[in-house]
Formats: structure tokens, C-alpha cells, sequence
């Protein structure tokens, strides 16, 4: 039992901005009386502020590209953050090893993070690597867009029959929710194509990309799971890309949901840019900001990109190819013979560089301008940059004055490419959580994360600010005191404290079971002529929910 | 001056970064300075043992005597002064140099030079593998310098070279000037196959050698490597 006393609590979900205590027991929220008070631990956080854990709702932290990316990058793996004692040795620059990973979210203060693709076939992979990151509680989308069979139902318009595969799917993959990369792209791929537009037709099947999304959209609201598909949309990358984006956003149409949106878009930076070509590229955000904030039923998180090394690594696999041929650095192709396809290409953001800028300035633009209630801080780890500078975001949210330093640092050609330089907010503190809080627990479907109510996981950070006198100009001591929180608790154990690591529990890895919403008898003939040509036997394919260390399963019902 | 000698018979290796700045330190610091000996952290003094001598050129200079074929990373980063080896080195010798001289009066290890960016390095007995090159997953390999090897070398020289010097008076093995971009390599005897993807710079070789088949007959030798557009010659000189 614990309980945080005095301290200053922000729990946008529950319209809480004031001086609170919050009592904790058995992992979770209590109220008072729930609380004996005699033998309690407690945490004085006078003058502090309290709030939920933080949520990563898009980080590449497990799943095979991942490991090619390690195995390609030996020069990441040269500084060593800690060595073996009571803890795991955790190593990596930008690119962390499984440890690395789970240590440095507990001392940002976060406590849950998103795998967002991972290959069906492959899927044991992701789980065995998730398995492996200690204390945050994670989770990992299967990738769909690109899969034969669903190809097939969206063909034949059978909604009922895609939305029963996405079920099993779930089921024997132990995933979260339905994640779609590059729709059609990736299987042009196969071919050495691409497509380019919503409704170019995908080759070898009589569907467009626009029948794609849309078919997994219906399905999913039908079988109505905790998170809506999560869409990286088609032209990542290029220039002129924003009208793909649009395109994308308004499939939405007036289908709704009254827990969350019905469609997200992923790392939305890299999908807004404007122009016909790398010379006159500038900031296409204008009509996709708009866009966001009229409509209640899509979502967005940011991408934004930090300056310096990275390792682009997405189910994208033409991106990847395009990419490696623009800035000649290594790369690798793989996943091709799975559902799905991959790349993984070292990368560089450098503020000399004009594209690198804008793409820095486009990110903000979304964190300063999109409802904080439909968006989410991200980097895409590892594609943006490594997801410890996430207080680096958001003290630029935060600081007007901090924004301008760095500005100074960046190309002078955002100033007409972009309109960062002519926006004056400043976020408050409480925007930032609903960022990093309570929207991404909200876009994910996690009713008890997220937010500091009674029954919510005892999921907690503490930091060294004061919300009643802050200032936004005194950005370091900001800085500062978001990278290094007094206290990070995970499920009612004090994981870090002042930025070292001070217990190391499981946390739990959650997956979705929709088998009450639907059957998969009506896919059986499917499943069994699949499984004759497949790479393995059906009894292989798929994860045993007794191989995870520490599985939660979430009942949709 | 500072004289080192071996107290003991290493069992496995010891990584000893030092560079001849240490000669500036008192001797109880030199005495003090850690080594990594396997996964132990130990001071300098429970190996090796240390002398101080002064010296009338009143140069920052370290001599190494005895069997250091087991001691790593000697040099590392150092950018003045001297340090002579008189006996076998172990691998990393110089890595990441930046400026002042090495002699080794016997053999070196694998990664002699790795990295470098100046200075020089004279091996007169024989060296192993990767000389000069840049560690894995690393894009530039020797940016300056100079090493000369009086005797053999392994496999692996001068891989993504972009500048400086490499000469070997013996014969060498396969993969000389791998994706080299820029600088010189010279081999005075025989070595294996020469220049794949090579982008630009100069191979010179005295004996016998094997090449890639994607080079090209010009009047001064071969050029390639055109499998990547590259523009690097190499000549044979007699």
C-alpha cells in the first residue's frame, strides 16, 4: 500500500487540476477508505506533479526488423548505459537493446508502449523480444493491409467473413489491434511496384486501396475492439504526400464510435508534406490540422523527428527502397515472404539539411496546432529519433522561447516552407499530459490507464514541477525535470527514482480477444485451403497464450 | 619517459587505453591507472610494472617492454608524443589515432590503426587482419596518416580508406582497399583479390594480385570499381 500525499494531481480525463493525495493498493487506485493508514507507505510530493504513466501508442520496440536493425547497426551498440549488477545490462545509442528499452521509459516517467507492426507470421518473434522488456506493460499490431486473405473478403465485399479473420488473427497472433502499412503498397512491392494513390487498383487482386481500408475499418467497428485501425498511409515519404493523407482521413466518413476515433493515422509528420519534389517541399499540415480538429472520429499522432542519428525501420518495404536510394546508406529488404514486407535504413537528421528541418517544423506544427485531445506525442521510434527525447517535444509544446532557440539551429528555409515561426502557442502543462496521457489511452481503447481514477492501474509519475509556479521561459529547469521524474511507479511499485532504476517487475502484455463478437467456422473453408499452400502447418502458426510471460487478455464483448 | 614491463603471464586480454600523455602524470597516478584485465577492473601496477626515467629530449614517450601480443587498445586516440613497442602488440594498437608515432619492433595484432586520422605507425615485424579499417557498422574507415609495415599483412587493408597512407614492404592477403574512397595503398609483394567496389583513391602493387572482374583497362593500370561508378586506379609498379 502507498499513498502520494500533497501532491499537485492532472488528470485530464477525470477534470482534475488541484492538490489531491492518491491511495494505492494492489496495483491500482483506491480511495481513502479502501486505504489502512497505519502501515502505509507514503510519498511526499509537496509541490510536485502527479500523474498517470505515460503511453507510447507507436514505438518500434520488438518484431523482426527490429533485431535486422540491431544486427545491422553494430555502431549503435557501442555505448553502454548500464552494466550488469542487480540489473540487466541495457546498451544502444538511439537503437536500445530489449532492456535498454523498458529501463529508459520507466525513467521518462512512461509505463506502457505500443509495438505497432509486427508480421503475422512472425509474430512469436515480437512476442519473445516484448517478453524480454521489463517493467513497461506492452502490447504489439499484427500488420493487415497487405495480406492475402484479406485481399480475397475485401473483394468479395464479405465484411462479416474479414472481420471473423481479424478476430482469429488477434487471437492466434496475442495482438492488439489491426495495424495497416502502405495498403497495397507492400504487396506491389512483391512485384518491384508500388501504388500511389487511394484508388489505384493493387496487383493481382481486383480491389483498390480505398476498398482496403475501408472493408478493415467496418470490420473492426463491427467487432468494435478497444483500438481502431492504426494507418500508416500510402506515399510516406514524398513529397506532395498530404493529399494521400487527406484522402485517407476522410474514409472516415461519418462512421463513429462513442469511445474513440475510427481510423488513426500513424506518424503523421512523415505523410504531410507539400510540393512536387525535395526543392520546393515545404509543410502540407494546413488542411489536415483543420481536418483533425472538426472531426470527432479521427486521431493522429505526431512523428515528429529529432535531430541526429536514426534508424528508419517500417513494414514499408518500397519506402525503404526509395529511401536507401536516396541517401545511399545500407538496407535491408525482408519479411517478403510473410504477410507483410520490411526495411530497415540508417538515417541521419541533420538541421543543414532543408528537408530534415521541415520535417522537424511539420511535427511541431501538429503539436501546436491539433486538438491534444486527438493527438499523441511520438518519434516512431527509432524512424524520428530515440523516444528519450519525448521531453525534449515536450518542452518545444511547452516553451515559445525554447522553440525559437532551436529554431535558430534549424535551415532558415522553414521560414517559407512551414508556419512554425508564426505560431506563438505555448501548450500548457496540462495539454502535454492529455498527449502523452490520457489521448493515447483513449485512441488505444485502455480504460484504465492513462488517468488517476479510482480503478485506473497505479501506473503513476511524479515530477518536479510545480504547476502552480512554473515558467515557460525557464525551459531547461522544464527540461530537466520531465527527463528525469522524482518518481516513476508502475502498478504500485516504485520502479525509478530520479532517473535510476530502482526495481525491475514484468509488466503485462495485452492482446485482444474478439471470439464473443464473432466465429471463425464461416472462414474455416479459407483457413484450410490457405494452410495447403503455406509456409507452415496450421497447428505452427500463431502463439499459445501459456509462451507469454505475462499475458493480459482484454474480452470484447 | 615511462618504462613498461610485464609482472605477470596474462591469461586473457587487458584493455590499455593509454596514450603518451600519461607521462605527464605523477607515478602514483600512472600506478593507479585502470586497465580492464578480462572482467575485472585492476590498476596498471598489479600487471605491469613501471619506470620513470628522465630523459634529456624531454619527450612524452613510452616504451613497452616484454610480450604485450595480449594487450588491447595501447594508443588509443592519442594525437602527440611517442610510444615504442618492443615486442609483440595486441589488437586496437592506435585505433582512433589522431596524431604522433607508434613504433612496434615486433608483430602487431588485428585493428593496428583503425580509424586513424594522422600521425604514423611503423610495424617491422608482421601484422594481422583489418589494418586500417573502421570498425563494424562504421562508414569511414583511415582518414589520414601514415602506417608502413615492414613485414606481412592479413586480410582486410585499408577498408573505406579516405585518405592518408598505407605501405606494406611484404605480401598481404585478399581484400586490399575494399570500398576505398580516397589515399594510398601500397604493396610491395604479393596479396589476393584487390579494390571490390572501390570509389576512388590508389592501389599500388609490386607482385602478383587478382582483381574484380568489373574493372577496366586504362593506360596507367585498372579503374573501377563500375559496379558503383567508382573512379579508383590501381597500378602495377615494378
Amino acid at each position: 500500500m502507498l499513498r502520494i500525499k500533497n501532491g499537485h494531481v492532472i488528470d485530464p480525463r477525470n477534470g482534475i487540476n488541484e492538490k489531491m493525495d492518491i491511495f494505492i493498493k494492489n496495483g491500482s487506485i483506491v480511495t481513502e477508505s479502501d486505504c489502512q493508514t497505519s502501515n502505509d507507505k507514503v510519498i511526499d510530493a509537496n509541490g510536485k506533479l502527479v500523474v498517470a504513466g505515460g503511453i507510447d501508442l507507436h514505438a518500434h520496440i520488438a518484431a523482426k526488423k527490429v533485431t535486422s536493425g540491431r544486427a545491422m547497426r553494430p555502431e549503435e551498440f557501442r555505448r553502454v548505459r548500464q552494466k550488469t549488477g542487480k540489473f540487466r545490462a541495457a546498451m544502444g545509442r538511439t537503437l536500445l537493446t530489449s532492456p535498454a528499452i523498458g529501463y529508459e521509459y520507466a525513467k521518462m516517467g512512461y509505463t506502457t508502449a505500443i509495438d505497432p507492426a509486427t508480421p503475422p507470421l512472425y509474430t512469436i518473434h515480437t512476442h519473445e523480444e516484448l517478453d524480454s522488456i521489463p517493467i513497461i506493460d506492452k502490447g504489439t499490431l499484427p500488420l493487415f493491409a497487405n495480406w492475402h486473405l484479406v485481399f480475397k473478403y475485401v473483394a468479395e465485399n464479405d465484411i462479416e467473413r474479414l472481420g471473423s479473420l481479424i478476430s482469429w488473427a488477434l487471437e492466434r497472433m496475442k495482438g492488439y489491434g489491426v495495424k495497416l502499412v502502405n495498403p497495397g503498397g507492400v504487396e506491389s512491392w512483391m512485384y518491384g511496384k508500388n501504388v500511389h494513390q487511394i484508388d489505384d487498383q493493387i496487383p493481382g487482386f481486383e480491389v483498390t486501396v480505398r476498398e482496403v481500408i475501408s472493408s478493415l475499418m467496418k470490420a473492426n467497428e463491427n467487432l468494435n475492439l478497444p483500438h481502431s485501425i492504426h494507418i500508416h498511409c500510402n506515399n510516406l515519404g514524398e513529397p506532395g504526400n498530404y493529399t494521400t493523407t487527406l484522402d485517407t482521413l476522410k474514409l472516415a466518413g461519418k462512421l463513429t464510435n462513442e469511445r474513440r476515433q475510427v481510423l488513426h493515422v500513424t506518424h503523421v509528420q512523415f505523410n504531410s508534406f507539400s510540393g512536387s519534389g525535395w526543392k520546393d517541399m515545404g509543410s502540407g499540415t494546413e488542411e489536415i490540422i483543420k481536418f483533425v480538429n472538426k472531426s470527432d472520429n479521427v486521431t493522429i499522432d505526431m512523428g515528429q523527428i529529432i535531430f541526429g542519428h536514426a534508424t528508419t525501420m517500417t513494414s514499408d518495404a518500397p519506402f525503404q527502397f526509395d529511401l536507401h536510394k536516396l541517401v545511399h546508406n545500407k538496407w535491408v529488404n525482408l519479411d517478403v515472404e510473410l504477410e507483410t514486407g520490411a526495411g530497415v535504413v540508417p538515417l541521419v537528421y541533420r538541421p543543414s539539411t532543408t528537408v530534415h528541418s521541415v520535417m522537424w517544423a511539420i511535427g511541431l506544427e501538429y503539436g501546436l496546432l491539433v486538438d491534444p485531445d486527438k493527438n499523441a506525442v511520438s518519434t516512431d521510434y527509432p524512424n524520428g529519433g530515440p523516444f528519450e527525447r519525448y521531453p525534449y517535444i515536450m518542452t518545444l509544446l511547452l516553451s515559445k522561447k525554447f522553440r525559437d532557440e532551436e529554431m535558430k539551429k534549424a535551415h532558415s528555409y522553414i521560414e517559407k516552407a512551414t508556419i512554425l515561426p508564426s505560431i506563438d502557442v505555448e501548450r500548457t502543462l496540462e495539454d502535454i499530459i492529455r498527449m502523452s496521457r490520457s489521448s493515447p489511452a483513449r485512441i488505444l481503447g485502455l480504460n484504465n490507464k492513462g488517468h488517476l481514477g479510482v480503478g485506473a492501474d497505479a501506473d503513476i509519475a511524479i515530477y518536479d514541477i510545480n504547476p502552480a509556479d512554473y515558467s515557460s521561459n525557464d525551459y531547461r529547469s522544464l527540461l530537466n525535470a520531465l527527463s528525469r521524474p522524482y518518481y516513476t511507479i508502475k502498478n504500485g511499485v516504485v520502479v525509478s527514482k530520479e532517473g535510476e532504476i530502482v526495481d525491475s517487475p514484468w509488466g503485462k502484455t495485452m492482446w485482444v480477444d474478439a471470439s464473443a463478437k464473432t466465429t471463425t467456422e464461416i472462414i474455416e473453408p479459407e483457413l484450410r485451403e490457405y494452410f495447403n499452400y503455406y509456409t507452415v502447418e496450421r497447428a505452427n502458426y500463431g502463439i499459445e497464450e501459456e509462451w507469454l510471460r505475462n499475458p493480459a487478455r482484454i474480452e470484447v464483448n | 619517459m615511462l618504462i613498461i614491463r610485464p609482472k605477470v603471464d596474462l591469461e586473457v586480454n587487458v584493455d590499455m587505453e593509454i596514450t603518451p600523455e600519461l607521462v605527464k602524470s605523477d607515478i602514483e597516478t600512472v600506478n593507479d591507472f585502470t586497465l580492464y584485465y578480462g572482467k575485472y577492473e585492476v590498476p596498471l601496477n598489479e600487471l605491469f610494472e613501471v619506470e620513470s626515467r628522465e630523459d634529456e629530449s624531454n619527450n612524452k614517450k613510452i616504451v613497452l617492454e616484454g610480450d604485450f601480443s595480449r594487450v588491447k587498445w595501447v594508443g588509443k586516440g592519442m594525437f602527440d608524443g611517442e610510444i615504442l613497442i618492443k615486442g609483440n602488440i595486441g589488437a586496437d594498437c592506435g585505433a582512433y589515432m589522431k596524431g604522433g608515432r607508434i613504433v612496434i619492433e615486433g608483430n602487431a595484432d588485428d585493428w593496428l590503426g583503425a580509424e586513424m586520422d594522422g600521425g604514423e605507425i611503423i610495424v617491422k615485424g608482421n601484422v594481422e587482419n583489418c589494418l586500417a579499417c573502421p570498425y563494424w557498422g562504421n562508414t569511414e574507415g583511415m582518414k589520414g596518416g601514415k602506417i608502413i609495415v615492414e613485414g606481412n599483412a592479413g586480410s582486410y587493408i585499408g577498408e573505406k580508406m579516405m585518405g592518408g597512407e598505407i605501405e606494406i614492404r611484404g605480401n598481404a592477403r585478399d581484400f586490399i582497399g575494399t570500398e576505398m574512397k580516397n589515399g594510398l595503398i601500397v604493396i610491395k609483394g604479393n596479396c589476393g583479390i584487390t579494390g571490390g567496389d572501390m570509389k576512388g583513391g590508389e592501389i599500388r602493387i609490386g607482385g602478383k594480385f587478382e582483381i574484380v572482374p568489373s574493372f577496366r583497362k586504362v593506360e596507367e593500370g585498372y579503374m573501377g570499381d563500375t559496379n558503383v561508378k567508382g573512379k579508383g586506379i590501381i597500378t602495377s609498379i615494378k
